[in-house]
């Protein structure tokens, strides 16, 4: 079953170290509990989310995906507000 | 070298002649802890380097935009070392990262820089050098600094030979149009195990016949033929080349159809056996006993050759191997002296040699089966998959030489 998400982050297209950057701000505007997906074309945010949530500390990385569409890979990350 | 937002960008050709040149500075590398391990910057001497991910600075400098949380957490955190008196080159895995954080130090002053393209640039660019060249015999070597490939254009009155081209194909291409070469054939030295081999695409391109030993036409690990046409090299052929010759010498051991090629007593393209400061592994076939002995007769064959001969490797594993001019080549007497293998290959009797061999053996690296694969036909990446692959420096020496230098990997 899929993930559930309280809001989409739209990174496709965009180069390192933006998705990062802008998933960041987005969960500040989230309430603790609430999970922000992200949809990202940089392969590299794979590595980068699972950093992130290790140093960060209110966010927990809930979920990774990797999905084929339009010819190109789109590399999904669930986010969850922790506090 | 440009000028971008007072920022100096480096180009992968640059960067090489700094360390080429032992040119001092200081890497901050911000890709994440797995990639920096994996793969960094290596010069003809250790290049001092510091990796903080790119995302520890953006959390921990705790700003919303990623220049100001580098300033906030260069100055908490990294300013103890770091220097102003030497340039500071910011590197991550594609170079805009990187150029956000070289507007960071500049902002506090430091003498920064920026890898343009970042490690995916440095990792695959390529450099060609000319060894000889003349209209009667050019030989051109060209190298993918940051993996330690080698390969090789022979060129003689308007014909050309090239030898295990790259997996990018544009060195080979460009340097036959710009030369006026017709490439006339492609020949890999044997099947590769550390990076996608570009003979059959190049032979394809070029409408050049492409050439392996036919050993090498099976996946030693699947034991399934090659999927790819290729024409079979046997000992002791010879492949013209306008004036001159190309001589195959089978020379089994890394490979169990690695071919060498003699040009008279001039040169010697060694590919997998002899490299300039260490020899081939024999333990990438998964049969290391059986390959070993076979990988010490080949070598006391190329011992026998005239000591003038110009050794030119399928490989180097460290930028200090290459002469003054950056060129990977020595005379087969000088490497009698200084190659570890060869000077191990000469104090030792079969027996001896071979347990040397198979103490010396590097970390086995699950990839370089898939890579087999590839160069079979057996296997198709994506261009992505591809450079992943590819990622980093080759294993194909053993580890003993280097050792002290690179933590023996």
């Amino acid at each position: 079953m899929s993930q559930t998400f309280d809001k989409l982050l739209d990174a496709r297209g965009l180069n390192c170290p933006m998705p990062l950057v802008n998933a960041r701000k987005e969960i500040g505007k989230l309430e603790p509990g609430q999970v922000l997906k992200v949809v990202a074309t940089d392969r590299g945010s794979v590595a980068d989310f699972q950093g992130w949530a290790k140093v960060a500390k209110n966010v927990e990385l809930v979920g990774q995906e990797t999905e084929f569409a339009e010819g190109a890979n789109v590399y999904v990350h669930y986010v969850k507000r922790t506090a | 070298m440009t000028k971008k937002s007072n920022v100096e960008v480096w180009t992968a050709g640059e960067l090489l002649e700094r360390l080429e040149c032992r040119d001092k500075f200081f890497v901050l590398d911000v890709r994440n802890r797995d990639e920096f391990e994996r793969f960094r910057l290596e010069g003809r001497s250790p290049v001092p380097a510091v990796n903080i991910p790119y995302f520890e600075m953006l959390e921990l400098g705790g700003k919303d935009e990623m220049l100001d949380s580098v300033v906030a957490y260069v100055e908490r955190n990294l300013a103890d070392q770091l220097r102003f008196d030497l340039p500071i080159l910011a590197v991550c895995a594609k170079g805009d990262t990187s150029e956000i954080v070289a507007q960071g130090l500049h902002r506090l002053g430091y003498a920064s820089s920026t890898l343009k393209g970042g490690m995916k640039a440095w990792g695959e660019h390529h450099e060609t050098r000319a060894l000889v060249e003349t209209d009667e015999l050019a030989i051109y070597q060209v190298s993918r600094p940051a993996r330690g490939c080698l390969s090789y254009i022979v060129g003689s009155a308007g014909k050309a030979i090239v030898i295990d081209p790259l997996r990018h194909l544009h060195p080979y291409l460009d340097l036959a149009r710009g030369s006026g070469l017709t490439i006339e054939a492609v020949i890999d030295t044997h099947g590769h195990a550390d990076h996608i081999s570009g003979g059959p695409a190049l032979a394809a391109k070029t409408g050049a016949p492409y050439y392996l030993h036919p050993y090498d036409g099976i996946h030693p690990i699947d034991v399934l033929p090659a999927a790819i046409p290729y024409e079979f090299v046997r000992d002791g052929q010879t492949f013209s080349v306008g004036r001159h010759a190309l001589e195959a010498m089978h020379i089994p051991g890394h490979t169990l159809g690695l071919v060498a090629f003699r040009l008279e007593d001039r040169f010697l393209l060694t590919g997998d056996s002899i490299f300039i400061r260490s020899i081939a592994r024999p333990d990438l076939g998964g049969k290391a006993e059986t390959w070993a002995p076979l990988h010490a007769r080949s070598l006391r064959r190329l011992l026998d050759l005239p000591e003038a001969i110009t050794v030119l490797p399928g490989h180097f594993s460290n930028l200090d191997e290459a002469d003054e001019t950056g060129r990977f080549a020595a005379s087969l007497g000088d490497l009698k002296k200084r190659n570890d293998g060869l000077v191990a290959l000469q104090r030792e009797s079969e027996e001896g040699f071979v347990r040397y061999l198979l103490a010396s053996l590097p970390q086995f690296l699950p990839e370089y089966v898939d890579i087999k694969r590839v160069n079979a036909g057996l296997l198709t990446p994506s261009e992505e998959d591809a450079a992943t692959l590819e990622l980093g420096k080759n294993v194909c020496a053993l580890s003993q030489a280097y050792a002290g230098f690179c933590g023996g990997r």
